[in-house]
């Protein structure tokens, strides 16, 4: 069946975007499935990692995936930054009042870079995004498989990180039970500062690999902040790997979805695998059931 | 003082502070700027006119209402839009005005979202006195406003937006000066039995209105011309990877692609094409993104523009009176050439002109009748004729144009052309 031979493209080109939605579904996991905070903001701090990597490359001259060793750390403090001043106030909230501050945010956030960089589209032009790697009849560009490693890289020192630290597991106490961990002497506050920050310097780093192969405008996030939210739930409340994986299936079942029906459908085919695993399993792919 | 009646004195002070600010009803999170911007003259969103009838005092302006997409995805058109705007209103105006008055324009910014249009329309039909309202871009923000205007019965001139449907609910009110999407679609395939007789098409088209009116008639009269349509695809806008509808598209073997595409989409669909190395005889794009400037350039597809075509409905080398000098002056001002955008908006103003000189009033009936009666020769507008018919649409004359050494030239018909198109098109490999 000739839909067949379509499938080893369509395997490969969803399994490498699911790199980049993976990264920002984790950074939402951290704020959202962790902490339980509606951050609608988040497709705006992928903007900002965007611009923050077109500034590094157009007038430093890093390379963008070089330049994520800047744009994180940038990101990361801003996030620590918008937590203690801003997001600190409806932590314990309702989601209400959440989403009303966060897409508040999300619009400040927005106009700033709109009156900074205007409404312009810009692109980024790296070498190995013009690169092409064939491999059988599947055409893959060099900077998603890039994006795609550093992607993995990136989670898995991260899952590392939150299983093995201090700081991780200082991050599980408190999203179990906010008093209990207080009790044990974690400084709550500072752990949520922190996980904010990563949080945003994880959407910053997604926003990073985007840019060499997408195109950046002020309202940009909106295309990815959405999703990212269906990616934690897919993946599991409270499991940073799960929403990355999450990412991953999302992309795969959009793209595969694609072998049964045209592109313009495929948006509504990842949701429609989103239904179906929370009808089957509700504590979402990897995520435990909740008490 | 008491507690109770103090907050509710600060209440009643809040509410009235923000009542008086009001004005960013069109506005939705994620969009920004101000909700105004206007020609030389001074700006200021419309205060809630007063009483009387606020036009009718002749030492004022005459007020215009425009809606654009000032922010948002489509801001860089909201920006063309303006720039057309501004230069004829600049002429105009130095010219003596009409009936005697300046000429203002009241913007509204539909933020590129449908449901903003819908209030921008309402609120100029109900917060102005403005005869009559221009806008917008897309035609998914386009239709619903228009729709708007009708049911106020307020005089809509469309300046862009390309879908059919715009001029077929069987309104009175709404006069179209560009050609729809239907036009773009005959003129494509005319073009292509003209020059090129391909066996086999595949149309690649974005999933909305102003997508589906141009894909829908472009195959129906490929099928009666005898060319055989092998893909009929249409894509989510905005998508960061379309490698898998293409490789599907690549696939069918088509002769010629035709493109129903904006800026942002077209770009990446000719860099992921060239990723596939998918080689057509003849890549066609019906407008829109494949007639952009940005589209050559390095913010666009850049080099993967390269040998496109694209049906269009103005160039800057066309013969119309004025067009040379108007490319001239807006080069001169912004830097870079004027798309045809600019030169719809500069046309729809003198258009204005004309219309309210022979009403003779800011009447918005007696102006819908004026509208209904327009018949300017090619030479009035630097965008060409206008004449309406019984639906309100224009005949406009369509050009096709190839990208030929990074710049758009016009090559069909032949008595416009200024050079020969280039066929077949090289392939990927062979361009290097």
């Amino acid at each position: 069946m000739e839909l067949l031979a379509q499938l080893p493209q369509n395997l490969v080109s969803g399994l490498l975007l699911g790199g980049m939605y993976a990264l920002i579904g984790a950074g939402l996991a951290l704020v959202y499935g962790v902490m339980d905070i509606v951050n609608m903001a988040h497709g705006a701090f992928l903007m900002v990692g965007m611009y923050t990597t077109y500034l590094l490359v157009t007038h430093l001259g890093i390379d963008p995936y070089v330049g994520i060793l800047i744009t994180a750390p940038v990101l990361f403090l801003m996030g620590m930054l918008i937590q203690r001043l801003v997001i600190h106030r409806v932590a314990t909230a309702s989601h209400m009042n959440q989403i009303l501050l966060t897409v508040g945010l999300s619009m400040v956030l927005v106009n700033t870079a709109q009156l900074l960089f205007t409404a312009d589209y810009r692109q980024v032009r790296t070498s190995y995004a013009e690169t092409v790697i064939r491999i059988g009849g599947v055409a893959m560009n060099l900077a998603y498989i890039i994006s795609f490693a550093v992607a993995v890289a990136i989670t898995v020192a991260l899952y590392w990180y939150l299983m093995k630290s201090e700081f991780g597991r200082a991050l599980r106490a408190t999203a179990q039970d906010l008093h209990a961990a207080q009790l044990m002497g974690i400084d709550v506050q500072r752990v949520q500062m922190t996980a904010f920050g990563l949080g945003m310097a994880l959407a910053g780093a997604a926003g990073a690999l985007l840019t060499p192969v997408y195109y950046l405008y002020p309202t940009v996030g909106e295309n990815f902040g959405l999703k990212a939210f269906t990616m934690v739930v897919l993946g599991g409340m409270g499991s940073v790997v799960g929403a990355a994986l999450g990412g991953v299936t999302l992309a795969l079942a959009e793209s595969m979805g694609q072998i049964f029906v045209g592109h313009e459908l495929k948006d509504a085919i990842g949701f429609i695998v989103f239904v179906l695993v929370l009808l089957l399993r509700p504590q979402g792919l990897f995520g435990r059931a909740r008490a | 003082m008491k507690r109770g009646p103090v907050r509710v004195l600060s209440l009643l002070l809040a509410a009235l502070l923000l009542a008086g600010c009001g004005g960013a009803a069109t506005q939705s999170p994620g969009s920004s700027a101000p909700s105004n911007s206007s020609g030389p003259g001074d700006s200021s969103d419309t205060a809630a006119p007063s009483d009387s009838a606020s036009q009718a005092d002749t030492s004022e302006p005459i007020e215009i209402g425009v809606i654009t997409s000032l922010t948002g995805s489509e801001a860089k058109f909201g920006e063309a839009h303006m720039r057309g705007y501004e230069i004829a209103l600049e002429e105009i105006n130095a010219a003596g005005g009409v009936l005697g008055r300046p000429l203002k324009l009241v913007v509204e910014d539909d933020a590129s979202k449908p449901e903003n249009a819908i209030s921008a329309a309402e609120k100029l039909a109900t917060q102005t006195k403005v005869p009559l309202i221009i806008g917008s871009y897309t035609s998914a923000a386009t239709l619903p406003a228009a729709q708007t205007a009708t049911k106020y019965q307020v005089p809509f001139i469309v300046p862009t937006a390309a879908a059919d449907n715009i001029t077929e609910f069987g309104s009175k009110y709404v006069f179209r000066i560009n050609s729809p999407s239907s036009e773009y679609a005959n003129t494509a395939i005319n073009f292509l039995m003209d020059q090129v007789k391909p066996q086999t098409l595949a149309i690649i088209y974005e999933n909305t209105n102003f997508g589906t009116s141009t894909a829908q008639p472009a195959k129906e009269l490929a099928e009666k011309a005898g060319i055989q349509v092998v893909a009929f695809e249409g894509y989510a806008k905005g998508a960061p990877d379309f490698k898998p509808m293409l490789s599907q598209v690549k696939s069918k073997n088509p002769d010629a692609v035709l493109f129903v595409s904006y800026l942002l989409d077209a770009t990446l669909l000719m860099r992921q094409i060239r990723e596939l190395d998918f080689n057509p005889k003849v890549y066609i794009g019906a407008g829109a993104g494949f007639s952009t400037p940005e589209f050559v350039r390095e913010e666009g597809a850049g080099k993967d523009a390269e040998y496109t075509f694209s049906a269009t409905l103005w160039t800057t080398d066309v013969t119309w009176k004025g067009a040379r000098e108007f490319t001239e002056q807006f080069i001169e001002r912004y830097g870079v050439e004027p798309a045809y955008h600019s030169a719809e908006t500069h046309a729809a103003l003198y258009l204005v002109k004309d219309v309210l000189e022979r009403a003779g009033s800011l009447d918005r009936q007696a102006v819908r009748d004026a509208l209904a009666a327009t018949d300017l020769d090619p030479d009035a507008t630097i965008f060409g004729p206008v004449k309406f018919d019984e639906k309100g649409q224009n005949a406009h004359p369509m050009l096709v144009t190839q990208v030929q050494n990074g710049q758009y030239v016009t090559v069909w018909p032949r008595e416009y052309a200024a050079a020969d198109p280039i066929l077949p098109t090289p392939t990927w490999s062979e361009r290097k």
